[in-house]
């Protein structure tokens, strides 16, 4: 009874043991996919399940490479591009609105009389969608431009793949 | 029955060293994936972004290592915000920093004014700036509407900073000839003869770029 107890103990183990080199190969080949030269990452969520035909609000992750600021959805200049997020139409997925988050107030070590509105790290932003019945794989879109300290990359926009089943 | 019950306690003792161990290990591996995809990441970006910088032999600030340095600065003929085209051969014989920046670039206004004193300083020697706007790949070839808007926001911007060198429109068909530009501000010093003699990428200090400026007129 005992040795029959320490088996299912072993095999447990090693079950997961290999569960565990599974989930770990599969989260580097992941993070393979995205790792690119962009700023900006999305991280999650890849799927979501909403209800047919009703608004539903879908919380967006998003991650700032590190020593990176991007503008928020409000600068404070005219000439500065704002972060936008939109969805194409005929996705099968339609948004009502976006909320985005206060941007943080920086202040360059050049130019220490002005702040600026940015985001850095990691910022969320809430989009208040409605979806058609089944399963919608929709490439939305997050426009952004990027600076550190001392120089700024041109305006991007990167997808933002999600699956959004409408049940 | 003492060496019986010795048994079982072994081998759970065993199997609990197994499963720490296994523990231990994916953790290790974890935190040792995590490290290597963000020094990864910090790489690909910093090449992406900031080019590639070394340092300068007499010991000044780092430089910008363009591959354009020592060759002669690519030919090009844009139009400027009248409409006239301007070439860059039609200022053989000057020093000229061609500086590409863009009106959503922040760093780039920062150093306008630097540029806007240092030109006025030494245009008597021979020496001109051409700014060059550069918007990225938002702005289509075929976009009117958003040309025109760029247009009168870089007429805005040149008006308030009173820039009295010839500002340029359309760098982005330029910028593949001049390394790619991935971040602005991003100039070049072509001395007298059009070759390249310096290159600076992201907001330095106005001595920096006026040391530059010096080595373009052979000083």
């Amino acid at each position: 009874m005992t040795i029959a107890r320490s088996k299912i103990g072993l095999m447990a183990t090693l079950a997961f043991g290999l569960a565990c080199l599974l989930a770990h190969g599969q989260n580097y080949g992941g993070e393979r996919r995205v790792l690119k030269s962009d700023a900006v990452q999305f991280m999650f969520p890849e799927q979501v399940t909403v209800v047919a035909g009703k608004a539903s609000v879908v919380a967006l992750h998003f991650r700032i490479a590190q020593g990176l600021h991007i503008n928020s959805h409000t600068p404070k200049d005219e000439f500065l591009i704002p972060t936008t997020f939109s969805i194409p139409e005929g996705a099968g997925v339609r948004i009502e609105s976006a909320t985005y988050p206060a941007g943080t107030e920086l202040v360059l070590p050049m130019d220490p009389k002005n702040k600026i509105s940015v985001y850095t790290g990691e910022f969320t932003i809430l989009a208040r969608i409605v979806a058609s019945k089944g399963n919608n794989l929709v490439e939305a879109k997050l426009r952004y431009q990027a600076c550190d300290n001392s120089a700024c990359m041109p305006p991007k926009t990167i997808a933002v793949a999600i699956d959004v089943i409408g049940q | 029955m003492k060496w019986q019950r010795s048994i079982p306690l072994k081998r759970n003792t065993l199997v609990l060293t197994a499963v720490l161990f296994i523990l231990a290990v994916f953790a290790w591996a974890g935190w040792a994936n995590w490290e290597y995809r963000q020094q990864a990441a910090e790489r690909l970006l910093a090449s992406a972004a900031k080019g590639e910088l070394v340092a300068d032999p007499a010991g000044g600030m780092a430089q910008y290592a363009s591959p354009l340095k020592g060759k002669p600065a690519p030919a090009f003929a844009l139009e400027d915000l009248s409409g006239k085209k301007v070439t860059l051969a039609s200022y053989k014989g000057k020093a000229v920093l061609i500086n590409f920046w863009a009106t959503w670039c922040g760093p780039c206004k920062l150093e306008t004014p630097w540029l806007v004193e240092l030109r006025n300083k030494y245009a008597g020697q021979g020496f001109e700036i051409l700014g060059v706007s550069t918007e990225g790949e938002d702005l289509k070839k075929d976009d009117k509407a958003g040309r025109d808007k760029d247009r009168a926001a870089i007429g805005k911007f040149v008006e308030q900073m009173k820039v009295p060198y010839p500002m340029l429109l359309d760098g982005d068909s330029i910028s593949q000839a001049y390394g790619g530009l991935d971040a602005m501000p991003t100039s070049f010093f072509v001395d007298r003869k059009g070759t390249v003699v310096a290159a600076q990428m992201g907001l330095t200090s106005e001595s920096d770029i006026e040391s530059n400026i010096k080595k373009a007129l052979g000083e």
